[in-house]
């Protein structure tokens, strides 16, 4: 029981680290909150991302192994960068979950439409 | 010929890629399937359906398994040209036996081979395997087809192409491109960091495809190299260079003997009868000294050689479950006596990394999460693959379109059938192993050709329908197929239902994970299929409403104009 717990916070660990790095990037800060970061933000959740991703391979440590660690920290490397990607693409907003310090943009109409359309034309 | 490095590696890219790119789908899909293979042979097999049993007593359950087996009459036959003086009635000059397992195998497959009296090839033996319930040793059929571990997995290495070896070199030269085509692409991406997390499905269908196709290559990018490259690494040393056995035959045998003389092991037979001591009491000494080493576990592989020979040993390995690496550990005792006469030492470090290498490939470990995290690596190899023959397709399809050119139609024709087909194949396969009777001759040979028949069906039905790919526009046959898939993967839980009577409530409320993980595999097959049918489907009724509003257009103009 305890490694299935250290396996699904190594998951977990890989999918946060993962998503503050895309935060951090303008481009994937712009779809989350419909702005870009100020510097000093975007930085912040850069080393915060780093850090999640280094806890994520001490938690596959101490659940295996060292041989089957690294494989698994990888592995979920991999898939944590796929949920990332695919939340960007279809459900940018639920990644405002990682960041809840960081205060919604205040919306001029024209966004709230453009951002509108864009999730009722998006796949169910 | 190139004006850059880059347009050279594109170059390399595309029609490689494009070339071996039908093998390597293939490679990746069937190779994610046999992650579960046992798993698959569970559900095609409903009378195997219990719980992995250990390695069994050798004195209570092997040994009487053992001597019940004797070669196939017919390998007998056809050895027989090969020998001097008669055949003998029974054999009995016992090679070696052995037994092998893993965590996840209820039933046990056992192996025997046997010296030949007068064979003119002194190396040439008789061999048979068997399979047994470990529970009883009582012997289990063995002539129906274990779909996952004895179909899929082959085709997963080797396409089943078995002539000359055929399959394992086509599939070699596949891992190679596949490695090119991983360092190309690495080349030609210009953005690899920066848009690591980029899909953008609502842009134009090139670019959204494009997007997919970098995605799934690059996150799975180490796994996609490391399989590749241990692919290639296990069929270099198996296959392509076994220069030992065939240049150097002579030199490989004095080899043998020195290296056995220098392990304190028996080479070949004595001549000598002797007896055979308690094995299990050899295994138990075996386990002792594995937990005395701070690694107790289990019996992987038992290997018995020169049984009845003052020559014979036991060897005893451990099961690699909590490792990468495969079986190891080895114990070798006396057979006569059971004195102990070798254990393993530690690997060198170089033989480690071979180790390891080899086991990240074959995976025997007990590791639920690696496992299903193997699987998305595989499918994702197989999607990366798919969406670069769907970009290749789009990017020409238009050109195609404006000189009248039919080759687009061909190569869509053949993506269809590489992706949807593939996937049909495979439910066809599972569907037929549950509807064809259960005492059917040749059983097996009727799957496989449900399942050759439903992908050239997928061929010859993306063919038919592939005129519109002509003029620029999509090929129905994706939806229809994408529909298709749904059916047949809700057709073949349902099917299990029927014909076992285990039904997903039953199989989860048991908790028998092998037979609910297929189930609810093809379910979610199912629903993905049929979301893409449906995204498939309104884009296509988008599509004929803007081409019919640009004729209505013309001809309200030409209206006009008369």
């Amino acid at each position: 029981m305890p490694d299935a717990f250290l396996h699904a916070a190594t998951l977990l660990a890989c999918v946060a680290g993962m998503g503050w790095l895309a935060l951090a990037m303008d481009v994937h800060a712009r779809q989350a909150w419909g702005r870009a970061l100020a510097p000093g933000a975007a930085r912040l959740l850069r080393v915060l991302g780093g850090t999640a991703l280094v806890v994520g391979l001490l938690l596959a440590l101490a659940a295996d192994h060292a041989s089957m660690a690294v494989l698994v920290w990888v592995m979920a490397l991999a898939g944590a960068a796929l949920a990332v990607a695919f939340a960007l693409a279809w459900r940018p907003r639920w990644l405002r979950w990682l960041a809840p310090w960081i205060g919604v943009a205040v919306r001029t109409p024209a966004a709230s439409a453009a951002s509108s359309r864009r999730r009722s034309s998006g796949p169910a | 010929m190139f004006q850059n490095f880059r347009q050279a590696m594109a170059w390399l890219h595309t029609w490689f890629g494009l070339v071996l790119g039908f093998v390597l789908m293939a490679a990746f899909f069937f190779g994610a399937l046999s992650v579960f293979d046992r798993e698959i042979d569970r559900w095609a097999l409903p009378a195997t359906r219990f719980e992995p049993q250990p390695m069994p007593s050798f004195e209570r359950v092997l040994r009487p398994a053992f001597e019940r087996l004797q070669p196939d009459p017919a390998l007998v036959e056809a050895m027989r040209p090969r020998v001097d003086g008669p055949m003998p009635e029974r054999f009995d000059r016992i090679a070696y036996w052995s037994a092998y397992t893993t965590h996840r195998d209820p039933v046990l497959a056992i192996y025997a081979g046997w010296e030949v009296p007068g064979a003119k090839n002194p190396d040439e033996q008789l061999y048979a395997l068997g399979t047994i319930d470990p529970r009883d040793g009582s012997a289990l059929r063995d002539d129906q087809l274990k779909i996952g571990s004895g179909f899929f997995y082959p085709m997963h290495y080797s396409l089943t192409v078995d002539w000359k070896n055929l399959g394992f070199w086509i599939v070699g030269l596949a891992a190679m491109a596949m490695l090119a085509a991983l360092v190309s692409g690495v080349v030609m991406h210009r953005r690899l960091f920066r848009e690591l997390f980029t899909f953008r499905p609502d842009r134009a269908r090139l670019r959204s495809v494009l997007d997919l196709h970098n995605l799934t290559g690059v996150v799975a990018l180490p796994f996609h190299f490391f399989f590749a490259f241990t692919g290639l690494l296990i069929f270099a040393s198996t296959y392509y260079f076994p220069v030992g056995h065939t240049q150097l035959h002579d030199l490989h045998e004095l080899h043998e003997k020195h290296e056995a003389a220098a392990l304190g092991l028996p080479h070949g037979r004595s001549g000598v009868p002797a007896g055979l001591a308690n094995v299990d009491a050899m295994v138990a000494e075996a386990q002792r000294r594995w937990e005395a080493r701070g690694m107790a576990g289990d019996v992987g592989f038992l290997v018995l050689q020169h049984v009845g020979d003052a020559n014979g040993y036991v060897s005893v390995y451990r099961a690699g479950t909590d490792r990468i690496a495969l079986v190891g550990q080895g114990i070798h005792f006396k057979a006569d006596t059971g004195e102990l006469l070798r254990e393993d030492p530690p690997a060198t470090p170089a033989a480690r990394v071979a180790e390891f290498l080899t086991g990240l490939h074959l995976q025997h470990f007990r590791h639920w999460l690696l496992r299903w995290l193997y699987v998305l690596g595989g499918l994702s190899g197989a999607a990366c693959i798919a969406t670069g023959f769907l970009f290749f397709v789009e990017k020409r399809k238009r050109q195609h379109a404006a000189r009248g050119s039919q080759g687009a139609r061909i190569v869509d024709a053949l993506a269809v059938a590489a992706v949807t087909g593939m996937v049909l194949a495979t439910l066809g396969i599972l569907v037929a192993n549950r509807v064809l009777p259960e005492d059917l001759a040749g059983r097996g040979d009727w799957e496989r050709w449900a399942f050759w028949g439903t992908w050239l069906a997928s061929l010859v039905h993306a063919a038919w329908r592939s005129a519109p790919v002509a003029r620029g526009l999509p090929n129905p046959a994706w939806r229809e197929q994408a529909w298709a898939i749904a059916l047949l993967a809700v057709a073949a839980p349902v099917l299990n239902w029927i014909t076992t009577g285990d039904h997903l409530l039953r199989t989860l409320g048991q908790g028998y994970w092998p037979v609910a993980g297929v189930d609810l595999s093809l379910l979610a097959a199912a629903a993905i299929s049929a979301s893409a049918a449906v995204r498939l489907g309104r884009k296509a009724r988008a599509a004929a409403a803007a081409a019919a509003l640009r004729e209505a257009e013309a001809g309200q103009g030409e209206a006009v104009h008369a």
